[in-house]
């Protein structure tokens, strides 16, 4: 007989202890390997949102101090890791006629055919075109121009008026990464030759790879240009969503991370559970000559044995839950279900992962029991221990020092904001290691809660809880991390999506807002004639109170990419803008001055304070502005400047408006629709509604809210599915004490009373540690965005969200006792006695 | 010959407000046992005759004074050497048997030898002709709740046997079992020291079960009180 056997024998006679060990490492991995996959499905889902908000990702290549420059004088690119395509872009403000319609559009060159077959760009119908009698249009323009493919259009170029036929209608949305609104794409060298051109491009587009990092890629394309030319990142695109989504991204890898905690937490427990249940078996083994090393590679072998069993189980629970879950993602960030997204190296790496993982978790134990002193071992229990053992508290000393050393050099920019993420984590391991110390006072304070009628049932349950410190603190650790999750990321969610909705209400304040469908500019080559007259035939509608206009112009300030934000300033409405450290009245007179005021993250990277005076570099010319205050920006990422448009073109020349903010006067709203449509269509412009805007603003956040809420509450039946084990644990392991309790004639309920109140108890206590770890999960990942937004983000205290947290704690823990319970009340009392 | 010598073994257990002064449970025994006797140990509850058996089996280190096992110092040995001798040189035999209840009576009996690496086939044969010695052979398969309280024992005294040890240790064997069975257990012991020569030590309190050893020593207050080694010889019992 080989010691395997002994393992066998021990597995079939107590089947349930190897089983709810197995189904801990199960329940880790699966959650983890749910987390994981949800989590990808929601990057996914934030990316397409992304590129449906902002385009593919991508560095803008342009020529230093504006202009066309050579496409020849570009290095390759291609090489570079991350880079899907290098697309040099033309564009040429044109007129198109149609039969008798005369229509101002930009057209766009790019080497069609080479975009379609990367896949960078979709037909609808018909092929690329080639040369200089065909185009493309986007199916909006067809549309509105009633052409299909064969038909015929005028554009007026420079050199010639060309007669083109429509040869392909391409998909809207696939184009808008290059077109900005534009509708006529032609071959790039055909546009450039028509515009005496040829060889020139206005810019390079070089598209990224979704999970490529954009400040990284921006450097190391920089590194490679010549002089003559600068990357950048496209200034002027809304990074509302990109922001939106950067907490969201932090948040999903905080939870990834703390539901491996969480599996830690329930594996360690089970696996200590496990082998101090055998202490006297392994008492015995020791005392007939078993050496600690043959001990503890009983124990290890046995736990890579229930881990991999458990791992493989967990993985494929994990790839079926994961499946709903992101197909749910998918409809809250209403992007199109792409099926079950799973990196092929996700099971393999769950199933050896959770193997060790179990192998790890049972070491400590493992070594206890080698440890064991064999006489003491043979008692039936151990004795309870005393006080708190110092360990926990150095670790906690440890895991509290890491995180403050890691958020330090966070908020000093010495590590990135994703450093934060394992200092977070850290720091609420730090919680869970204090817990031996706080829960036996918080415990007692908790009983004292107990109606008196269940009074020594509730004694009991304390007693029970404080035996066991190390485990009792590990079953916490799970619902304190699970509420910490919960409360933490909660507040911090909402608190940084409150301050991007609170920016965008106060920026777009109006009831029509009107975009132009054209590029934002880089150079002043575009007259924005048609803008200026929309906005004097709004301003002459019936019915409108005012017309805010908006012009962006990309810039740069110490080196560093911005963009302008020229804006009318109306008398009579809010200041659009939040100052920091400076009152509103304030900065409007400095604004009415003629000075400007920057965006916090732009102040941050380039050291700008308020009373500075800058140059600002726009349309190749350097011009020195006072910047009169700081304000919270998401316009560009807060890399931004603004000041009032009349400022803007006497100092650089920014002429037009790119949006035009109309508000109507009362009840005149709905009726201002059909003639702003009409200015609209005729001027090239787009119309929403404050609606329609609220509404993809709202789409957004509630997707990006609602999939991690997924998540949270993944972690959440992770959590009870752990604490359920667990307890199921603690009554096979209390059988004999529970039948020794029943033999002296206590009833079966007031058994069931008492293992629920211990649950209960546990429950509340690691609740009020999770909240108190939730607040300052908040507060940490509130300052680990500080650096990338530039401001800190307005905490808030939100009761409701405590409360849910702290009530869904209680009751997992009592559904999770519930079962354990009542199986405790009918154990068979001959046999609990006897049992070893 | 002297198979297992005690020199001024001392023991004091720290325990609770005591802890600087401490316990003293035994304090300062010499002893000697030669191969073949059948000693028993007696004394009343908390006289230290079961930590002076605990001290003799290397399961528990004396605070002072030194045990030596066929001309080893038990003290000189770390931990898993200690295993070692514990598992190839002295059988243990508990008052609650301790019997694995996973494993077949068989298996229980062969676990020492399990432990030690023997192969499976000679572990089968070794562990029944232990169960044989002891007339326990045709329950061989059953498991521990299968057997009465005198059958238990009766395993594991094989289970002790197996190794051919130096030496049996028993702490009170007899203690959770009726007279009946006490006078078997204790007539299987001293046919073990009769026919085979096994040198056995039992710590026993009842006055009866002493009787049956060859020598009797008597614990007070940690110390040896008596031992009639040194007054007269006592015939061997036999069946």
């Amino acid at each position: 007989m080989r010691l395997g056997r002994l393992l066998l024998r021990q597995w079939w006679n107590r089947p349930g202890r190897a089983l709810a060990t197995a189904a801990s490492v199960a329940i880790a991995v699966g959650a983890v390997v749910a987390t994981w996959v949800s989590a990808d499905a929601s990057r996914a889902g934030f990316r397409r949102l992304n590129e449906a908000v902002e385009g593919v990702p991508a560095i803008d290549i342009l020529a230093r101090g504006g202009g066309r420059f050579d496409i020849e004088t570009l290095p390759s690119l291609g090489d570079l890791p991350g880079v899907r395509a290098a697309v040099p872009l033309f564009y040429r403000p044109t007129l198109l006629r149609v039969g008798e319609k005369r229509v101002r559009e930009i057209a766009v060159g790019v080497d069609v055919g080479s975009l379609v077959d990367r896949g960078l760009m979709k037909l609808s119908a018909g092929r690329p075109c080639f040369g200089e009698d065909e185009v493309v249009l986007d199916t909006r323009l067809a549309t509105a121009l009633k052409k299909g493919l064969g038909d015929e259009i005028l554009l007026f170029a420079r050199r010639k008026i060309a007669r083109m036929t429509v040869v392909g209608i391409a998909e809207g949305r696939s184009i808008a990464w290059f077109t900005e609104g534009a509708g006529v794409v032609v071959d790039i060298a055909s546009l450039a030759d028509m515009s005496r051109s040829l060889g020139l491009v206005d810019r390079v587009r070089v598209v990224l790879d979704g999970d490529a990092s954009r400040t990284e890629l921006l450097a190391r394309v920089g590194d490679r240009l010549p002089a003559t030319l600068m990357a950048e990142v496209p200034a002027g695109r809304s990074s509302m969503a990109e922001d939106v989504l950067h907490s969201a991204n932090l948040g999903l890898d905080f939870v990834t991370g703390l539901t491996m905690a969480m599996a830690w937490f329930i594996v360690g427990n089970a696996m200590l559970m496990n082998v101090t249940e055998r202490r006297r078996g392994f008492s015995l083994l020791r005392l007939l000559g078993a050496t600690s090393r043959q001990v503890r590679r009983f124990v290890t072998i046995e736990a890579a044995i229930l881990g991999g069993i458990g791992a493989v189980v967990g993985a494929a629970l994990g790839l079926a839950a994961a499946g709903p879950i992101s197909a749910g993602i998918s409809r809250a960030l209403q992007a199109p279900a792409a099926g079950l997204l799973v990196h092929p190296l996700v099971v393999p790496m769950a199933v050896i992962t959770g193997t060790l993982v179990a192998v790890a978790a049972a070491w400590w134990p493992a070594r206890e029991a080698a440890a064991v002193d064999p006489l003491e071992g043979l008692d039936a229990a151990p004795p309870p221990a005393r006080g708190v053992p110092v360990r926990f508290i150095l670790l906690a000393l440890g895991l509290w020092g890491f995180a403050a050393a890691v958020m330090g050099l966070v908020l000093n920019e010495r590590l990135p904001p994703r450093a934060a993420v394992p200092a977070g984590i850290a720091m609420l391991l730090a919680f869970v290691a204090t817990t031996p110390a706080i829960l036996p006072p918080l415990a007692r304070a908790l009983a004292t809660l107990i109606p008196n009628r269940w009074r020594i049932e509730g004694k009991l349950a304390v007693e029970q809880i404080l035996r066991q410190p190390v485990r009792t603190a590990l079953t916490t650790g799970v619902l304190v991390v699970a509420v910490s999750n919960g409360i933490g990321l909660g507040h911090a969610i909402r608190d940084n999506v409150d301050d991007v909705l609170g920016w965008y209400a106060r920026m777009m304040r109006a009831d029509w807002m009107l975009t132009h469908a054209g590029m934002v500019r880089a150079d002043g080559s575009s007259d924005g004639a048609e803008a200026v007259a929309a906005e004097e035939q709004i301003r002459n509608l019936d019915g409108v109170r005012r017309v805010e206009g908006i012009g962006v112009a990309t810039g740069r300030v110490a080196g560093v990419a911005c963009v302008i934000v020229a804006r009318d300033l109306a008398a009579d409405s809010p200041l659009p803008l939040d100052p920091v450290a400076a009152t509103a009245d304030e900065v409007r007179a400095a604004l009415d001055r003629g000075e400007a005021v920057a965006g916090t993250v732009l102040a941050r990277r380039t050291g700008i304070e308020p009373g500075d005076e800058v140059a600002v570099e726009v349309f190749g010319r350097s011009t020195k502005v006072r910047i009169a205050a700081l304000v919270v920006d998401y316009t560009s990422g807060g890399a931004s400047i603004h000041l009032r448009r009349d400022a803007a073109r006497r100092l650089f020349g920014i002429q037009n408006a790119d949006i035009l903010l109309v508000s109507a006067a009362e009840g005149d709203a709905a009726d201002l629709r059909d003639p702003l449509a009409a200015i609209a269509e005729q001027n090239g412009m787009l119309l929403r509604s404050f609606g329609d805007v609220q509404a993809f603003i709202d789409t957004i956040v509630n997707g990006v809210v609602g999939s991690l809420w997924a998540i949270l509450g993944l972690g959440f039946l992770v959590g009870s599915l752990g604490v359920a084990n667990t307890v199921t644990m603690s009554v096979l392991e209390k059988k004999r004490t529970l039948g020794l309790l029943r033999a002296i004639g206590m009833t079966s309920s007031q058994v069931t009373r008492m293992v629920v109140l211990q649950s209960l108890l546990l429950g509340a206590a690691g609740g009020l540690i999770g909240l108190l770890g939730g607040l300052v999960t908040a507060w940490f990942i509130q300052m680990a965005s500080q650096p990338l937004l530039g401001h800190p983000i307005r905490a808030s205290f939100r009761p409701g969200l405590v409360a849910m947290n702290l009530l869904a704690a209680l009751l997992v823990t009592v559904l999770a006792a519930w079962i354990p319970a009542r199986r405790a009340s009918r154990l068979d009392l001959l046999e609990a006695v006897s049992s070893e | 010959m002297s198979i297992l010598r005690a020199e001024q073994l001392q023991k004091t257990f720290a325990t609770g407000s005591a802890a600087r002064s401490g316990v003293a449970a035994v304090r300062g025994i010499d002893l000697e046992i030669d191969a073949g006797q059948f000693v028993a140990i007696t004394g009343a509850s908390g006289s230290g005759k079961s930590t002076l058996l605990h001290m003799l089996g290397g399961i528990t280190r004396p605070t002072a004074g030194r045990v030596l096992l066929e001309g080893i110092d038990l003290a000189g040995l770390d931990d898993d050497a200690l295993a070692v001798v514990r598992r190839r040189r002295i059988g243990f035999v508990f008052q609650r048997y301790n019997l694995l209840p996973e494993l077949s009576l068989v298996e229980n009996v062969a676990l020492p030898l399990v432990l030690d690496g023997v192969a499976d086939l000679r572990c089968r044969d070794a562990a029944a002709a232990a169960l044989a010695a002891v007339g326990m052979e045709h329950r061989a398969s059953h498991r521990p709740d299968e057997l009465s309280g005198g059958e238990q024992q009766r395993g594991a005294i094989a289970r002790a046997l197996v190794t051919r040890p130096a030496i049996v240790l028993a702490d009170e064997p007899t203690g959770a079992l009726d007279s009946d069975n006490s006078r078997r257990v204790v007539e299987l012991l001293a046919e073990l020291v009769a026919e085979r020569g096994q040198t056995v030590v039992l710590v026993t309190h009842d006055a009866g079960v002493a009787a049956g050893a060859s020598r009797t020593i008597r614990i007070s207050d940690g110390l040896v009180a008596s031992d009639s080694a040194r007054s007269a010889a006592v015939p061997v019992p036999t069946r």
